[in-house]
């Protein structure tokens, strides 16, 4: 029987970097700590924002318990890297952007999308053709 | 149109500030007249919540766009519903810098 599939999980906005590196002794080769979107998003709305499980589990639109596994893996795999100086990546998972942004090249700016202009830059008022990549 | 900052300082060249809820000063810009107010943020050492409070003061000046380096997910959950646009400017910029960048 194959598993059940996994129920897509929303996020706020990716993050604007790909990871972190610790600093000072490095291990030639440490492995690398993959943390998915998704795990980023329940640190963030947990410790950053400081909303209850519950609370962000609506905001991701999963589960209380499901959260609450995302969060406990993602502190696990932080703990791995900050103990053993790995390289964390912040990549994959199965989440999808909830808010629609959309980024102007010119004015070199991204822009959530409203009903009024969906796709027109408020700044220089180009049409934006190039949509954001949702995985 | 009227543009609201979130500013570290109150005056156009300052910086745009990182966090929405927890800057020092809101510049609200009003593209038509060309002039800019500058409100200290009331919530700034709010416990909960300065973000979402924030919203309501700034909407009494009728703000349809607010730029700022980074929102919180209640913030963008009000700002959707109140049909308010964010603007996340790459890198660090000045107020002066995006004003620049409007056209009519």
């Amino acid at each position: 029987m194959s598993p059940r599939t996994k129920k897509i999980r929303l996020i706020q906005r990716r993050p604007s970097f790909a990871g972190f590196r610790p600093y000072g002794n490095q291990k030639p080769g440490a492995c690398e700590v993959a943390l998915n979107f998704e795990e980023y998003e329940a640190i963030k709305l947990c410790d950053y924002e400081l909303l209850t499980h519950s609370e962000a589990s609506a905001m991701m639109n999963i589960s209380r318990p499901t959260f609450t596994r995302i969060y406990e893996s993602a502190r696990r795999k932080i703990a791995k890297a900050f103990v053993e100086g790995s390289t964390i990546c912040i990549e994959g998972g199965k989440s999808v952007v909830n808010t629609h942004w959309q980024e102007c090249q010119t004015c070199k700016i991204s822009f959530s999308v409203t009903e009024k202009n969906p796709h027109v830059c408020p700044l220089c008022q180009t049409p934006v053709l190039e949509e954001l990549e949702i995985q | 149109m009227k543009i609201a900052f979130a500013l570290s300082e109150n005056h156009h060249r300052s910086y745009i500030d990182d966090h929405f809820g927890r800057c020092n000063w809101y510049g609200v810009y009003d593209t038509d007249t060309k002039k800019a107010q500058y409100l200290e943020n009331p919530n700034r050492y709010a416990e909960e919540g300065a973000g979402c409070t924030s919203v309501d003061y700034l909407m009494e000046y009728g703000i349809q766009a607010i730029v700022a380096g980074r929102f919180g997910s209640r913030v963008v959950e009000l700002l959707k519903k109140k049909n308010i646009q964010m603007i996340i400017p790459e890198g660090t910029k000045t107020m002066e810098e995006i004003i620049k960048l409007y056209k009519n």
